[in-house]
């Protein structure tokens, strides 16, 4: 298994304790969200929505590639690779 | 008799805190900086519990031992079925009756828990209800923001959903009626035509179940008969529009805020007035002294609260932040000193 970093945004940190990054071990990048929600069941409500995929503006990225972009999560991961959790900033 | 209370705002919650005589008062906060802060309860076993939302990451309830206390969030919340047509935006209401807690929540339906809040199963007699196919939204979303207990007779629930109209069950939530006769229709179905009726808040007498005053988009009503029928009652008012209704239990006077139309929704003339009702809503009127002369803001339907104190007090909160506290059921009127995001709810807990 790689060891990957889940970089959460700050409004989510209250919710793990303060963490902004996470270290978790894993094959895919489902594997890792699936680790991330196993360790913390509280994020799921914040991150998908009853539709089971990721929040309209919610925004994962592994490494430079958005998850949107991909037609599976089951994509490999591997050591030092980072997955971030961003909102979608839309308009200003 | 010191006051304290939760104010739900855009951007976090604030807690409200009047000295014994509710002179003086301060404003500590926020908790959930940067979320929506929705709804409020202090149980009957002392826990207090919040609501948040975020456009972004939803919603959901968090449990602390005292509103002072770490808040935890509850992991097994109210939350629609994964896979199905509905999703749960918000919650609106937390209310407490015979033991058992039930939400509120947008998009329009109550989920109940009967482990203290620890999890939470929907009540389908009303979330898969036969009118559902009808239920339309009102400006602020197809919510769930009202609900009225019977204190004598807990398998009587009254619900109300924007802009569906309001509901009661006699068997404990398990099925529900519409019940809205009296009152004008405001979005028409084919075929449903019990429901399209847009309530906005509800207060009930907390003595007599069977008598609830309700502000509705087409104006102030009254029922004496449990919601079989209701009556206008706007003798007094600026506006019959409003949102909030809020009753000093004690005394039961009732606590109004007409706004101008639903084009305008500011206060008539620009007075941010209160109307108080001490003859059960027989008549209304306007009590402002100490307030600002120039109000060009808004009251949410749930951001006046009675904080059921003797003499009661009457605290509320507007959409330009400001908050405005009476100690004297509505005759003066003291703004708190404070600049807050808008206002959403205002809950007395202690």
């Amino acid at each position: 298994m790689a060891t990957v970093t889940v970089e959460l945004p700050s409004l989510l940190a209250p919710i793990v304790d303060g963490a902004r990054s996470i270290a978790l071990e894993a094959d895919t990048l489902r594997g890792a969200l699936d680790g991330l929600l196993e360790r913390h069941p509280e994020l799921g409500v914040h991150l998908f929505d009853e539709s089971g995929g990721f929040r309209q503006h919610v925004l994962c990225f592994h490494n430079e590639t958005m998850t949107r972009w991909m037609k599976s999560l089951e994509v490999p991961v591997g050591d030092g690779d980072v997955i971030r959790i961003h909102q979608a900033v839309s308009g200003g | 008799m010191s006051v304290t209370a939760v104010v739900g705002t855009q951007k976090g919650a604030f807690v409200l805190r009047g000295d014994a005589d509710r002179e003086r008062w301060t404003v500590s906060g926020p908790l959930f900086k940067g979320w929506k802060v929705t709804a409020a309860l202090k149980t009957a076993a002392g826990k207090v519990i919040l609501a948040t939302a975020s456009d972004v990451y939803g919603a959901a309830l968090h449990q602390a031992d005292s509103v002072d206390g770490k808040f935890t969030q509850i992991a097994d919340g109210p939350r629609y079925e994964d896979g199905g047509p509905r999703k749960l935006e918000q919650i609106w209401r937390i209310a407490e009756s015979g033991g058992r807690l039930w939400c509120g929540v947008a998009e329009a339906g109550l989920f109940t828990s009967d482990d203290a809040g620890a999890s939470w199963q929907p009540v389908p007699g009303l979330n898969d209800h036969p009118t559902g196919a009808a239920w339309q939204p009102g400006a602020g979303g197809l919510c769930l923001h009202s609900l009225v207990f019977d204190p004598a007779n807990d398998r009587r629930v009254w619900c109300g959903i924007s802009a569906v109209g309001v509901f009661r069950s006699d068997d404990a939530g398990e099925t529900w009626t519409p019940k809205n006769e009296g009152v004008p229709i405001i979005i028409e179905d084919e075929s449903h035509k019990d429901v399209g009726f847009c309530v906005h808040a509800l207060a009930p007498d907390p003595d007599d179940a069977n008598r609830i005053w309700r502000q509705d988009h087409l104006g102030m009503f009254r029922t004496t008969d449990g919601g079989e029928r209701w009556e206008r009652i706007e003798n007094g008012l600026s506006s019959g529009f409003g949102f909030p209704l809020a009753i000093d239990r004690a005394t039961k006077t009732l606590f109004a805020v007409p706004l101008e139309s639903d084009e305008y929704r500011v206060p008539p003339g620009g007075k941010l007035r209160v109307y108080r009702s001490r003859d059960g809503g027989d008549s209304w009127q306007a009590c402002g002294a100490g307030l600002p002369d120039i109000g060009w803001t808004g009251v949410l339907r749930r951001a006046v609260a009675a904080d059921q104190r003797d003499p009661g007090g009457v605290i509320f909160g507007t959409t330009s932040g400001s908050l405005h506290a009476s100690r004297d059921l509505g005759d003066s009127w003291t703004t708190i000193e404070a600049t807050l995001p808008r206002i959403l709810f205002v809950e007395a807990i202690d």
